[in-house]
């Protein structure tokens, strides 16, 4: 006998494992929240490339769960909700930046009338 | 067995290698990539100081994906597991840059404040010198009367001869004396108006207030409250010189301004 058989048979069990993923219902919020968030913090797909990447993704994911394609579904939620992060992060770190900006030209201001008045 | 089922297993066998061999590439590209990024956040005391659960996720999905890479045909999970890890460094990154940026603001913020106070202590310095430069030069041109108070002159040549108006030549002088009345507040002045003995006693009354009057009119329109002005005409009483010559009736008449004291204590009118 030749094992040709289980092979068929091994990758027949590893389709089946693929399609037996469950719903990745949970990580579906997840995604769903860390992208209300971004956009909470100003993140749009318009000017954050991170951004349109999570919302594409999220998209697709929504479609494969319909499909049923569950590990599909999951892949790409895990990624649009990281993509969505980095995309929140990034406008923080934005905002902290002109934070900085806006402090050096006060304190510059300052020093200025301080040399005056001396 | 026969050929045939040979020959198709033979070809599922490469198709399998070759797609595996593409998948391979694409997931040996991803997890050095990954693995990179993940060094250098690693590497960094700051990243591990403020995102070490960023950090900690990153490392965990790159072994993942590195463990995941000695299965076949795991090429996509690969990939996958290698983006995770590298959207976790990359978020690490991320967050320290913006928890230093946070950082250095705060000590910015310390910076402004220490500045603001510095501005508004030198400019109220400033002012105090001011005033006190002021009060010293009012105090030059007054002299001191125990009697009556610090009191301040008015000569004769502010005034045309028989007019009770100003000349601007006094304006110097009327300004300093508005800026010391704003500066204290609390005090009040009496002006005098005096002549020499030239001319009717009742025409030299009228004119000694009318001058005292027009100084005053113009300290109140400069803002000082009329309520701390009073205003006397004395004609050709308490002369402070002889009208026998021209130098000393030029001295007699004269607008005096009598200051009060800081509390607003003002000696009483002659």
């Amino acid at each position: 006998m030749s094992i040709r058989p289980l092979f068929a048979a091994m990758t027949l069990v590893a389709l089946a494992g693929c399609a037996s993923d469950p719903a990745p219902n949970e990580q579906m919020r997840l995604t769903e929240q860390a992208l209300e968030q971004a956009s909470a913090v100003g993140a749009t797909a318009a000017d954050m490339p991170e951004m349109k990447l999570a919302e594409d993704k999220f998209n697709r994911a929504k479609g494969n769960m319909s499909d049923e394609s569950f590990k599909n579904a999951r892949m790409r939620a895990e990624q649009a909700e990281l993509d969505a992060r980095l995309a929140e992060a990034k406008v923080l770190t934005q905002k902290s930046e002109e934070q900085l900006t806006l402090l050096d030209t006060r304190i510059a201001r300052l020093r200025k009338q301080l040399g005056d008045a001396q | 067995m026969s050929l045939r089922t040979k020959a198709l297993g033979g070809l599922i066998l490469a198709g399998c290698a070759s797609l595996y061999g593409c998948a391979g590439q694409r997931s040996e590209a991803a997890l050095q990539q990954a693995g990179a990024e993940f060094q250098t956040v690693k590497e960094d005391s700051n990243v591990l100081r403020i995102a070490p659960k960023d950090v900690i996720r990153a490392g965990e999905s790159l072994a993942r994906a590195d463990r995941l890479s000695s299965y076949w045909g795991s090429g996509s999970d690969v990939v996958h597991y290698a983006y995770l890890s590298q959207r976790y460094s990359e978020i690490a990154r991320e967050h320290t840059k913006q928890a230093l940026n946070d950082e250095r603001a705060a000590k910015l913020e310390l910076e402004r404040q220490r500045l603001q106070l510095a501005l508004r202590e030198s400019k109220l310095q400033s002012v105090q010198q001011q005033g006190k430069w002021l009060e010293e030069q009012i105090l030059a041109l007054t002299t001191a009367q125990t009697d009556r108070g610090l009191v301040m002159t008015l000569g004769d040549m502010l005034f045309d001869t028989g007019e009770a108006e100003l000349k601007t030549s006094a304006n110097r002088v009327v300004l300093k004396i508005v800026q010391f009345l704003q500066l204290n507040p609390r005090r009040v002045v009496r002006i005098e108006g005096y002549t020499d003995s030239t001319g009717g006693r009742q025409e030299n009354l009228k004119l000694s207030r009318s001058r005292a009057q027009s100084v005053a009119d113009v300290l109140m329109d400069l803002g000082i409250a009329d309520s701390r002005i009073q205003v006397e005409g004395y004609g050709d009483d308490y002369p402070v010189d002889v009208n026998a010559t021209e130098r000393g009736r030029a001295q007699n008449r004269r607008v005096e301004i009598v200051f009060s004291d800081e509390k607003g204590q003002l000696g009483a009118a002659r």
